[in-house]
């Protein structure tokens, strides 16, 4: 499903170029779930942010469902996201002016699907806000804000699901919880899975193990 | 993105309210422009139609000789109204011991086209006004001449061989000023009467004047029609034209209206670009989020345009009623204090509404939201990305450009949008240059300073490129506020100083040297103020270089030169208000037989510098050479002559005497024993010229304070939007001083210095700005001499760090009473 060859970014700063990471090979099974650990400042959200097309590597080859995203523009990039890919942020990344509900519809709506609503609501009630479909997000607890964010990024039914820290803003008790969320969705939708985080815990429920250290990936 | 989704993104935007604080902004800038120029049309047509009753018509066609009928019928095919007045000075007699020079002015049904005419059935009795006019074989008289001609309602007086019934007193003319026929009171009769007075011979001095009346297209193409048929003696007087003080007035009450007008279309620019960039600011992770979840930057710029299309849709239109009902409001409001009946807008404030709008849409809230578009998705796991900052550069650019144009097509005047330029140019250039001095400098202040400080000037210094913007935004908001009050107040201190509250209202000819000491005591006596009293002789200029000039009466029909007779003056210096157009002055004991001349004068006689003249004093020719060619401000109300002399050449010509004093109304009756005390003086009225003027004058003050109020408010709520377009950061990191436990104290103090920091160093740059302003205008547009502002300099800072402190503080007071965790989750 992913599959990386010698990724490399570097950025530009004011002391010449920064190397973040360094030449990254990776390949992950469709439908499995891969963690990819590591301290901060190490990498793993930038190569989270490349392995959804959402930023451009400075060399080698993002495969994404048989397709090479390194070659396509942002636009066509988008349209891969839109088709294919969902998301689970640290900060949740609602919008804040829509709905719980409204939330959940976007993705479906911005693919043109035509239920939106009726499958917004049914993965709002799956992640148990059945009650929650027109609260706002500031009126919501950080755990129901993930929760909406999750039934936002499994309502299109992805081929793959990034989560970048998905309970870091969340004590453990609530974390928990979400990360069980997470796995039975993705057991039942049979979406590929790929967790960047810290925690030890969820990682170790993944099938694959992926350590980032100073831009350099180790594990399988 | 589909087509229902962004009216549905749309909707949703519009409920969270951010939609609406850009449209509050578009609703604001094009109320305030179209209520502006609204106001400013209306007042301009009202004082045009108001300064068309000076001369009682939209234009008149002025002739020693009799208006040829086809043009009064060509007038008529045009739709245009016309009368006829015909005037002339004469001898009214009452009996053998009572006689008086009277200006007569005839009139014909219709009279005055514009402005009203005033009588009263008592010589000072109730005045009314309104239709009539004296019938055949009636005459009215000014209240003076019943005294001075011993009659009263009823009894007849004989004009040439005409005897007419006095039915009535003249109380005011519209056309007082324009239509003056030699220096007597005035008696009004009918023109039917004319001939049966047999007074006006060949050789007369008559004015006929055609009145036309009617809309600005016909009286446009009329004028067009009859100019080439001028002939020599002839003239059009139109509107602007007539009374040249009260035209430089209009003119310059004009350029100050349309100077605010174009002072309402920067501000209202600078209230969209600041809402635009906090729309944009507040948007880009939303566009991340959007980005992220699949939608192609086309799809968003897509989004953003519709939106900004719709909004521009909703607040041109809600904009163009606001702004109506804002002047509508003003003009009910002020109705009892407004200088005239306001006239018709007309469509062209809706269509600079529309214009502006859809300029400050496209060149001030489109780039902003454009640049939402390419928002990287990857804001959603890095908040810190920014934009690009050359792209700014560029919008700002382009975006000067559109409102350079805007206030051009508006003002219609280079040198009144240059002269804002300009102002504005001083207060960018030295605003970006203070920012970067005073907030880096902050740095090693604040590390000295207590902890207020040390918040406040970190602050200031975290946010440097943003407070940067926003103190050159308060300061161009100030700088146009303060500009605007100081042109206002130097226009309104010329008008007064032109015609200063104890300025003389009469002259006195004709006096006898050994009837001075008569005059004095009689000044003393009524407690009369008299000014200096002028030599005055009476000539004429009979040939210049030797070659005869014909007589006045002679060239009816040609342009050539022809005799003047005129009062003649001695001077040793240059009198005031006189400038010098050609040729020198003469040292104050010259022997040269030398004259300086006035310029019409010159042209009259057909003499330039260096000509030699023959003048005839009294039976005494008298031989000088041109010396110099001067110009004479007639409005000064100061004696004015056409000649003036060495002492030494006319000193030895037997002379009269020339002054000028002012009466109250209520001592206007001492006029009737001046002239029986002095029977050979004659008196010229000026009370009622200068009434008509001073009224003029403080009706367009009043119209200019009352556009400088909008324009005020309209200043004051930009300033509001700039504090709140920085709004949310402070808010943010107010919250978490609070959270980290600093007191209300610190972080209201931190606020209060930051943004008095802010304010008062706008304010000091808008008194520079105002003032590079101010002299461009002063000098260029408004023909006024410019003299520094210094208050401008202090009132800027103050009033600067006052209000933008106080707004600022204000704004924010949510950060010490709400518990910061309520704000934190907000962000």
């Amino acid at each position: 499903m992913i599959k990386v060859n010698q990724l490399l970014k570097t950025v530009p700063t004011a002391d010449g170029d920064l190397t973040i990471l360094r030449g990254i090979d990776l390949s992950i099974a469709a439908g499995a779930s891969a963690a990819i650990v590591g301290a901060s400042g190490s990498g793993k959200s930038t190569l989270l942010g490349l392995l959804a097309g959402m930023d451009v590597a400075s060399g080698g080859e993002v495969w994404l469902d048989g397709v090479c995203i390194s070659s396509l523009d942002e636009d066509e990039r988008a349209r891969l996201r839109a088709e294919k890919v969902g998301f689970v942020f640290q900060s949740f990344q609602l919008l804040p002016a829509l709905t719980a509900r409204e939330n959940v519809m976007l993705p479906l709506e911005l693919a043109g699907v035509s239920d939106a609503r009726q499958i917004a609501e049914r993965f709002l009630a799956e992640v148990g806000l059945r009650d929650r479909l027109d609260h706002y997000p500031t009126t919501l607890s950080g755990g129901e804000q993930q929760r909406v964010a999750i039934a936002r990024a499994f309502a299109r039914e992805p081929a793959v699901l990034f989560a970048d820290e998905p309970t870091g803003n969340l004590d453990t008790r609530t974390g928990e919880r979400i990360v069980d969320l997470l796995f039975e969705l993705n057991a039942r939708v049979s979406t590929t899975l790929v967790l960047v985080t810290h925690d030890e815990r969820l990682a170790g429920r993944c099938d694959q193990r992926f350590s980032m250290t100073a831009g350099e990936l180790s594990g399988s | 993105m589909r087509q229902a989704l962004t009216w549905k993104l749309l909707a949703r935007e519009w409920r969270s309210g951010e939609l609406g604080i850009l449209l509050m902004a578009l609703v604001l800038a094009v109320s305030v422009v179209v209520g502006v120029s609204s106001f400013v049309t209306r007042l301009q047509s009202a004082l045009l139609s108001e300064s068309a009753r000076f001369l009682a018509a939209d234009m008149v066609v002025v002739s020693r000789a009799p208006v040829p009928t086809s043009w009064v019928t060509a007038a008529e095919a045009m739709t245009l109204r016309s009368t006829e007045v015909v005037g002339f000075p004469s001898m009214a007699v009452a009996d053998i011991d009572h006689m008086a020079l009277v200006s007569i002015k005839a009139v014909s049904m219709g009279y005055p086209l514009r402005g009203e005419l005033q009588w009263s059935e008592e010589p000072y009795g109730a005045v009314r006004s309104g239709g009539a006019i004296p019938g055949q074989g009636e005459v009215w008289l000014a209240p003076r001449l019943f005294a001075l001609l011993d009659v009263n309602l009823g009894d007849e007086i004989i004009v040439g061989e005409q005897p007419l019934v006095i039915t009535g007193a003249v109380r005011g003319e519209p056309d007082a000023t324009t239509a003056v026929f030699g220096f007597g009171p005035r008696l009004l009769m009918n023109t039917a009467d004319i001939p049966a007075t047999g007074v006006i011979q060949p050789g007369s001095r008559v004015e006929y004047r055609l009145l036309l009346g009617g809309d600005a297209d016909s009286v446009a193409e009329f004028s067009e029609w009859v100019t080439p048929s001028l002939g020599q003696g002839q003239r059009l007087d139109s509107v602007e034209g007539a009374q040249p003080s009260i035209g430089e007035t209009l003119d310059r009450a004009q350029g100050f209206l349309l100077l605010a007008g174009s002072l309402a279309v920067v501000l209202a620019a600078a209230a969209i670009t600041l809402a635009s960039r906090r729309f944009g600011e507040r948007h880009t992770q939303y566009v991340a989020i959007l980005k992220s979840l699949g939608a192609q930057s086309r799809e968003i710029s897509r989004l953003y345009g519709r939106s900004l299309f719709w909004i521009g849709m909703m607040g041109t239109v809600a904009g163009c009623i606001l702004g109506w009902a804002l002047q509508e409001t003003f003009i009910r409001v002020l109705g009892a204090i407004l200088p005239v009946e306001p006239g018709a807008a007309g469509s062209k404030p809706v269509l600079i509404g529309a214009v502006t709008a859809a300029v400050c849409l496209i060149f001030f809230a489109w780039p902003p939201l454009r640049r939402l578009g390419e928002a990287s998705p990857l804001r959603v796991l890095r908040a810190d990305l920014s934009v690009a900052d050359a792209q700014r550069k560029r919008d700002f650019f382009v975006g000067s450009l559109a409102i350079v144009g805007l206030m051009w097509w508006y003002s219609g005047s280079a040198v009144v949008t240059g002269a804002v330029i300009a102002g504005l140019c001083v207060v960018m250039g030295l605003g970006f240059i203070a920012a970067r001095i005073l907030l880096s400098g902050g740095r090693s202040v604040g590390g000295f300073a207590g902890s207020i400080w040390r918040v406040a000037l970190a602050g200031l210094q975290r946010r440097g490129r943003a407070n940067a913007l926003q103190m050159v935004i308060f300061a161009m908001a100030i700088m146009l506020m303060l500009l605007l009050s100081v042109v206002r107040t130097s226009l309104i201190g010329q008008w007064q100083a032109q015609l200063p509250s104890n300025a003389p209202n009469h002259f006195l000819l004709n006096l006898a040297p050994e009837e001075r000491p008569k005059l004095e005591d009689f000044f003393s006596n009524n407690d009369i103020r008299a000014e200096t009293l002028y030599p005055m002789t009476r000539g004429r200029v009979i040939s210049v270089n030797d070659a005869q000039l014909p007589k006045w009466e002679e060239v009816m029909e040609d342009g050539s030169p022809r005799q003047r007779e005129a009062n003649f003056t001695w001077s040793e210096s240059l009198p005031t208000g006189n400038e010098l157009l050609q040729g020198e002055w003469w040292s104050a004991d010259t022997q040269g037989a030398w004259v300086s001349i006035e310029e019409e004068f010159a042209r009259d006689i057909g003499a330039e510098v260096g000509d030699r003249l023959t003048l005839l004093i009294g039976a005494d020719p008298l031989e000088v050479t041109v010396q110099s060619v001067r110009s004479v401000d007639w409005q000064s109300m100061r004696p004015n002559f056409f000649m003036v002399f060495p002492r030494k050449v006319l000193e030895a010509f037997p002379g009269m005497y020339m002054t000028s004093f002012r009466l109250l109304p209520e001592q206007k009756s001492l006029l009737n024993q001046l002239v029986r005390v002095l029977p050979t003086v004659t008196v010229i009225e000026l009370d009622i010229v200068i009434r008509e003027m001073r009224a003029v004058v403080d009706q367009v003050a009043r119209a200019l304070e009352l556009v400088l109020g909008v324009i005020l408010m309209a200043g004051g709520l930009v300033l509001i939007s700039g504090v709140r377009s920085s709004l949310d950061g402070r808010l943010r990191e107010s919250a978490l001083l609070r959270a980290v436990g600093a007191r209300k104290g610190l972080v209201l103090g931190a606020l209060w210095i930051e943004f008095l920091v802010l304010g008062g160093l706008a304010g000091l740059l808008a008194g520079v700005g105002a003032e590079v302003a101010a002299w461009s205008l002063q000098t260029q547009v408004f023909s006024m001499s410019w003299t520094p502002t210094p208050v401008m300099w202090v009132l800027g800072p103050v009033l600067g760090a006052l209000i933008v402190g106080g707004l600022g503080v204000w704004s924010c007071r949510r950060v010490v009473n709400v518990p910061p965790i309520v704000i934190l989750r907000e962000f």
